[in-house]
């Protein structure tokens, strides 16, 4: 043996996290299940689409209100899949009962949460290639499309790892997948659907808005997003009138992911309620 | 006490002290405590609700105990990690992706304990060998037949090379040669590896057959615990059982009933055709009071179809135990 081979530091072992989040973006994506959410995406986002085109040929709706509602869809549809994945995470391992076989090796929960959170982001980024292709035909070459392909990205990618992570807090905290899928789309509910009244009220009044509504709309990080949306495409505004927008969207991530990876994580356990192990430094 | 990969394995592989665990007011375990040496089986039994499953728990580091402590080659339970890289579980009920082969999944497994993908890959071609699987290694786990999952969920119990491996009921639902081809396999593991194993079942005769020694749990504690013939040998042996022709059943009570030594015949419960033969203390001590029962019968011309003494096996010690009926 040379002695260049005596220097070869000898091979090292994958981090966790990496190894978790490859076994799972295969099970994602592999096992089918990625691939029938990205379809039925897919297939919801072409019949939308092909509504406010029609509408738009009828004159019903501006070129700008169609393009709009349409990042909008894109956009939280592809956070409520990221939910619902994150959602199934571990709750559907413990249904699974694969869960306890992953817990009994000597590795970090909170590495092993990290790689399950990242194989359910993944899904994001395929959702986002999927939309902008629909965005560009329904612009028809309007300046409208520089805003839409700008902030619809930028909201999306804001929170689709806090929508990743508060399906996955769910999940860790529920020890069956009905009780976790129920409790993410719940949430779901309470965010968006005010934020869509709040839409509604603003494209209709626009001006009538009341502060409460605004300061609603303020902290509810899917309205707030739904107002930049609308403030950037609509009304073109600068970016100094969009910035605070965004300090929920930047706040829920934010405070997910430090629940998420902090806390909940690492004191993972097989079933919901068992007390958390006490562990020594070695 | 920290643990070092100097340490060398030690005899007593697994040491348990007075293991407590509550469920609220419920006591699921009160006060376990056993030791397992290297390279012996031990058969962890006890009915439904004994308080097993909490003690694999415990012992497999997935549930901290209220009181009591438990070491694994030396480390103290106190140190979850260094435990479990010494551990090789099988539980009762575990489940297998569906995407992945059974080379795939045991690399998996043997990343996960810090081996890299090529050393992981090799160990499981090697366990997939060991346990009669290398022919469908590059087969989807979820096309595996009953034993076949057994028999990977064994190989993943032995990726990192454990000191002690616990299996929970890795014979259920497998047919009679199934059972007995895994039997073979974990009497091997504790043969040819010298690791402790913990084996859960409720097949006593197999458990008698295989294991050293034995743990008998009710109600959450430990009321038998030691080598099989040992737990054997403390139970009463003053009854036997026989089986005669069902019109035959009333004469055989009564011929029985004239023999001094007989207390009582009764009809053996949830054994139709065999009676109960109840003896005296003092008649049970006579190594010739089996051949005068069986004398009485044959004189009477009473066909004796099966003739078992009560007591010499481990199903009557447990049944004994976990009755409360302890010696």
């Amino acid at each position: 043996m040379s002695l260049a081979d005596d220097r070869s530091p000898a091979p090292r072992a994958a981090p966790v996290w990496r190894i978790v989040f490859w076994r799972e973006l295969r099970d994602h994506w592999v096992g089918g299940k990625a691939l029938v959410m990205i379809l039925i995406y897919t297939l919801l986002l072409g019949i939308y689409a092909y509504l406010f085109a029609s509408n738009s040929e009828l004159q019903l709706l501006p070129l700008k209100e169609v393009v709009l509602e349409i990042v909008k869809a894109a956009v939280f549809v592809g956070l409520f899949i990221c939910l619902i994945v994150g959602a199934d995470s571990v709750s559907g391992e413990r249904e699974r009962a694969t869960l306890e076989g992953l817990l009994l090796t000597p590795t970090s929960r909170r590495q092993i949460i990290v790689g399950k959170f990242l194989s359910a982001l993944s899904l994001w980024p395929a959702t986002l290639m999927i939309a902008i292709p629909y965005w560009v035909v329904l612009s028809k070459g309007d300046p409208v499309l520089r805003p839409a392909v700008l902030w619809g990205p930028v909201m999306g990618t804001l929170l689709a790892p806090a929508f990743a992570g508060i399906g996955m807090l769910a999940s860790i905290w529920s020890n069956s997948n009905k009780a976790s899928m129920l409790v993410s789309i719940g949430l779901y509910l309470l965010m968006i659907l005010p934020s869509e009244y709040s839409g509604l009220a603003t494209t209709t009044v626009g001006a009538q808005s009341t502060g409460l509504s605004d300061l609603f709309q303020l902290v509810n990080p899917l309205g707030a997003s739904s107002r930049l949306l609308h403030e950037s495409i609509m009304a073109d505004a600068p970016s100094s009138r969009l910035w605070l927008w965004m300090t929920s969207p930047i706040l829920l991530p934010a405070i997910v992911l430090a629940v998420l990876f902090v806390y909940a994580g690492p004191s993972l356990q097989l079933e919901v309620g068992m007390r958390r192990l006490r562990v020594r430094p070695t | 006490m920290a643990y070092s990969e100097t340490t060398p394995r030690r005899t007593e592989v697994l040491v348990a002290e007075g293991l407590q665990k509550s469920y609220g007011p419920r006591m699921a375990l009160r006060g376990l405590s056993f030791v397992l040496k290297a390279g012996r089986l031990l058969g962890f039994l006890g009915p439904n609700g004994a308080g097993k499953t909490t003690s694999i728990r415990i012992l497999t580091t997935i549930m901290e105990p209220d009181a009591g402590n438990f070491t694994v080659d030396g480390i103290s339970h106190e140190y979850p990690d260094q435990i479990r890289r010494r551990i090789g579980v099988l539980p009762e009920s575990f489940g297998l992706p569906k995407q992945m082969t059974g080379i795939e999944y045991l690399t998996y497994f043997g990343q996960l304990y810090g081996r890299t993908a090529s050393d992981a890959r090799a160990v499981g071609m090697e366990l997939l060998e060991e346990v009669g699987l290398k022919q469908r290694a590059r087969s989807l786990v979820s096309t595996y037949s009953h034993g076949m999952r057994q028999r990977i969920g064994i190989a993943r119990a032995l990726v990192n090379d454990p000191v002690v491996v616990f299996l929970d009921e890795p014979t259920i639902g497998l047919d009679p040669r199934g059972q007995q081809e895994l039997l073979g396999l974990v009497q091997q593991i504790a043969e040819e590896r010298s690791a402790g194993v913990i084996l859960c079942s409720h097949l006593l005769p197999e458990v008698e057959s295989v294991c050293d020694d034995v743990v008998i749990m009710s109600s959450g504690e430990c009321v038998a615990s030691g080598t099989v013939a040992d737990v054997i040998g403390r139970t009463e042996q003053n009854m036997m059982r026989i089986r005669v022709p069902p019109e035959s059943l009333e004469d055989a009570q009564r011929e029985l009933g004239t023999i001094a030594a007989v207390r009582q015949v009764l009809p053996a419960s949830g054994m139709p055709g065999w009676l109960r033969v109840e003896l005296d203390e003092a008649a049970a001590a006579d190594p010739f009071v089996n051949n005068r029962v069986l004398d009485t019968l044959l004189r009477a011309e009473i066909p004796v179809l099966s003739f078992e003494p009560e007591g010499g096996r481990l199903q009557d010690v447990f049944l004994q135990l976990t009755a409360g009926g302890i010696k």
